[in-house]
């Protein structure tokens, strides 16, 4: 019987390990398809905005050219380590990232037997605000389920001003949760002004939502409500940019020619001698050899040379003349 | 009394890079340009307006790794290098946009203005930090700290050794370069978490900047919005909320000075523009095209049909948007004081590199600013946080909200399917950090370098810049190397410590590439 079971299980083991070859990129599926293509959406956007462009600009050259070879050394894979972490994204959103031990999956293998093949991967994501969270006393808790695959997950709260807390378990067929692993605990952001006010600088509702629009630059008589909203739809981060004109320009594509005339006028001389162009002095290589380059407009050009000797006696003047025109 | 008061603030920072094993590197040019077009032409106006007899208060960041990189013999023969490269660049402009006048004027330009950076540089020994702190000791700007390599503090929530280390190495490198211990920070992308105040107060730290929402969103409701700072609950640090609708004037795309048409275009550069062969000595020696910093056109309009700039052009509407800006200030501060029954403190946050470096002319406009502030009215004053607090020791007391200034306000631009993956490395090695800093007490010798070296590799390695090139997709393969190099070069470390095999050669090696924080004490990361 029992070594029955040990087949079953290693069998399957094999058809998971053939599966996941299969895959040909074991992509780490963070978001829930929607989502996830809403993200990439966002994503561009953001890489997209006037704003990246320009603080771009303190970077820019970094070319993937000239990429001296690293080391062909990669960073670990895992760190042999049971620990789940979680993070804040925004008001809305966390993110979490986790690494199980093999051993401790064979812990569960082996309690678990046949149910652990059974059982579902899910975050379970319990709000624990105002409390100290025993793993039974959450205000509510929501599951997601998740793919064997995954390493980390973005989870949609909808819950700005609260305190997250998350579990990575095993969900068996008859509705028992088993946890994994547990994060640590953090706390979303409001995105709105606090209820809570002080009585000693109470400040009338009226003026304070001026104040408040006011510090978004969305002037005098901005609802409250809005004004946080408002501000990211206009997009004004770190230099409170948008989109602009100039870089609108650059991105425009369209056919183009550009063609341009220059001008080079060389020669040589005695290396002592005086040399002036169009009656400016101009220094000799120490070879006496000398070049000269010129943006060419239209029109015509004189352009004398004129070489005296070192000693004022002999003197050579020539005079190329140029003619561009352009059709 | 003035109505109320301006707290304009320029975040200096680079990331460090500095690549001895290379002759060329280009991403150190990210310093040259900054150094021609940002920092020394605000030395300049500093020093134009002292020389005037012209107050004024600017409070600018210099981060550590700017300030590292700025003091950086090899970075500043190289910068030398640089800039006279250009100025034999310009001088050859000048001679081949002989029959264009329009151009050799510019051309002329370039030469004067690279000159003068030369000038400026060696005339403070190649180290600008000195020139900074020149104008600090003259009480006319505040610098202030920042993270020790720029680390993005809410993202090592989890591991607030990581934030300590970060703010602690900050200070006492500040110390050792100014001469005193800080009293503000620029927390790195603004972000702030609740809680980080505590860290702060430990280093000494009084005041540190949020955006809008850190101080709007806080709890309880801030009486004054963000015209006033708060002091956080239980460490009495102050938060100064950033003013949005003076950071609007200077960079939105529609009401934004640098997109005025008479503004020099940043894209046109003829190290794109010229003859492969002509420009080939200026730009990178692979062959691939780079900015040179000379760039002739002006904004022109909307299309690609661009114009020749115009220097007289430009200077007239510097010089309106200065007016124009401090009439906006002016009217907000006397609105605002209406409305508060006290002179509001308009904080007022840009990124320096833009000035100057893509905003050619706001090295200019902020000349015109500060000159038409001194000596055309007398409705708002400019001033510094601690000049502020020491006016202002009462304020309320409020816990600010998690927030940032990038991208949607929080951590999404450095957390994203782009580079989310950083983290879990970034964690594990902060974990591993301050295991090394609790089992290694009082280190000596080969040990102790080792263990200096590890939190300086670990530093690098969580600069917000990388995680930043990797969220907008572009060039990423610089920020992908510099993330995963510190990372193995901190694991090699743990690894030989933890097995007591400390490979000596190549110890010094990474000391000697990543030579950052000379005095950096690892027991700082606990």
């Amino acid at each position: 019987m029992r070594i029955l079971k040990k087949t079953k299980a290693a069998l399957i083991k094999t058809i998971s390990k053939a599966k996941s070859k299969l895959k040909l990129k074991p992509k780490k599926a963070k978001t829930p398809p929607v989502k996830a293509a809403k993200k990439r959406q966002q994503a561009k956007e953001a890489s997209g905005t006037y704003e990246t462009a320009i603080v771009n600009t303190k970077f820019s050259h970094s070319q993937e050219v000239y990429q001296a070879p690293a080391r062909p050394q990669e960073l670990p894979s895992s760190y042999n380590l049971d620990r789940m972490v979680l993070q804040v994204r925004d008001p809305r959103w966390l993110h979490t990232y986790w690494e199980v031990k093999e051993e401790t999956f064979q812990g569960f293998k082996s309690r678990l037997g046949d149910d652990f093949f059974r059982a579902k991967r899910v975050l379970r994501v319990y709000d624990v605000t105002n409390i100290i969270f025993n793993g039974s006393n959450a205000n509510r808790f929501f599951d997601i389920q998740i793919n064997d695959f995954a390493n980390s997950w973005y989870v949609d709260t909808a819950g700005p001003g609260r305190a997250w807390c998350v579990d990575l378990g095993l969900m068996l067929p008859d509705g028992r949760f088993i946890t994994i692993l547990r994060s640590n605990v953090v706390q979303t952001p409001l995105d709105s002004p606090s209820w809570i006010t002080d009585e000693e600088w109470m400040v009338p509702d009226e003026i304070f939502a001026r104040l408040y629009g006011m510090g978004f630059g969305l002037g005098k008589s901005s609802p409250v409500g809005g004004a946080w909203q408002e501000r990211v739809k206009q997009g004004l981060f770190s230099s409170g940019l948008s989109s602009s004109p100039v870089k609108k320009a650059v991105k425009e594509r369209s056919f183009w020619l550009k063609v341009d005339c220059e001008l080079i006028v060389y020669g040589a001389t005695e290396p002592d001698a005086q040399v002036t162009v169009q009656g400016m002095p101009i220094k000799l290589r120490p070879d006496g050899t000398f070049t000269l380059r010129y943006y060419l407009p239209d029109g015509r050009q004189v352009i004398p040379v004129k070489a005296k000797s070192a000693d004022n006696v002999d003197e050579r003047v020539i005079t190329p003349i140029v003619t561009r025109e352009t059709k | 009394m003035p109505k109320g008061y301006l707290c304009l603030v320029l975040h200096g920072h680079l990331p460090f890079v500095r690549h001895p094993e290379h002759e060329n590197f280009l991403e150190e040019d990210w310093l040259y340009e900054a150094i021609t077009e940002t920092y020394v032409p605000l030395l300049s106006v500093f020093q134009g307006l002292v020389n005037d007899g012209i107050d004024f208060r600017i409070t600018m960041t210099l981060s550590p790794t700017l300030v590292s990189m700025l003091a950086d013999p090899l970075l500043q023969g190289r910068y030398l290098k640089h800039i006279n490269k250009s100025i034999e660049l310009a001088q050859k402009e000048i001679e081949r946009t002989k029959w264009q006048p329009e151009f050799k004027s510019l051309a002329q330009m370039y030469f004067d203005r690279f000159s003068h950076a030369r000038d400026i540089f060696q005339k403070y020994n190649l180290n600008l930090v000195s020139a900074f702190k020149k104008f600090q000791d003259l009480g006319k700007l505040e610098i202030i700290t920042c993270g020790a390599t720029h680390g993005f503090f809410p993202l090592m929530d989890v591991c607030r050794d990581s934030v300590r280390a970060q703010v602690k190495v900050a200070a006492n490198h500040y110390e050792s370069v100014f001469g005193r211990r800080p009293r503000g920070i620029w927390l790195p992308e603004c972000g702030y978490c609740p809680g980080h105040d505590e860290i702060l107060r430990e280093a000494g730290i009084r005041f540190f900047f949020t955006d809008s929402h850190g101080v709007l969103h806080g709890t309880p409701r801030p009486k004054y919005g963000v015209f006033a700072p708060v002091y956080c609950k239980g460490t009495g640090v102050a938060a100064f909320g950033r003013d949005l609708e003076s950071s609007k004037q200077v960079w939105s795309s529609i009401e934004g000075y640098p997109g005025d048409y008479n503004y020099r275009e940043f894209y046109r550069d003829v190290g794109f523009d010229l003859e492969f062969d002509y420009i080939k000595p200026y730009i990178h020696p692979d062959g691939v095209r780079i900015n040179t910093g000379i760039k002739y056109y002006r904004i022109t309009g909307s299309t690609n049909h661009k114009e020749p700039y115009v220097e007289q052009w430009a200077r007239e509407r510097a010089a309106e948007h200065a007016g124009n800006f401090m009439f906006n200030r002016q009217k907000q501060a006397s609105y605002l004081n209406d409305l508060m029954g006290k002179p509001p403190v308009i904080v007022s946050p840009y990124d320096a590199e833009l000035f100057g470096h893509w905003w050619y002319e706001g090295p200019m406009w902020l000349d015109f600013l500060f000159r038409k502030i001194a000596c055309d009215q007398n409705e708002i004053g400019m001033i510094t946080p601690s000049e502020y607090l020491e006016l202002n020791p009462r304020n309320q007391v409020v816990t600010p909200s998690f927030s940032s200034w990038g991208y949607k306000g929080y951590s999404e631009m450095w957390l994203q399917g782009s580079n989310d993956w950083i983290y879990r490395h970034l964690h594990a090695a902060s974990v591993r950090m301050s295991e090394l800093a609790r089992k290694n007490p009082g280190a000596q010798g080969l040990r102790l370098r080792a263990l200096n070296q590890a939190l300086r590799e670990l530093l690098l390695a969580q600069s917000s810049d990388w995680a930043f090139i990797l969220g907008t997709g572009t060039h990423t393969s610089y920020a992908v190397r510099r993330t995963k190099e510190h990372l193995l070069r901190f694991n090699r470390l743990y690894d030989e410590l933890n097995s007591n095999a400390i490979d000596g050669n190549w110890l010094a090696d990474i000391e000697y590439k990543d030579n950052l924080f000379p005095n950096i004490d690892y027991q700082v990361h606990q």
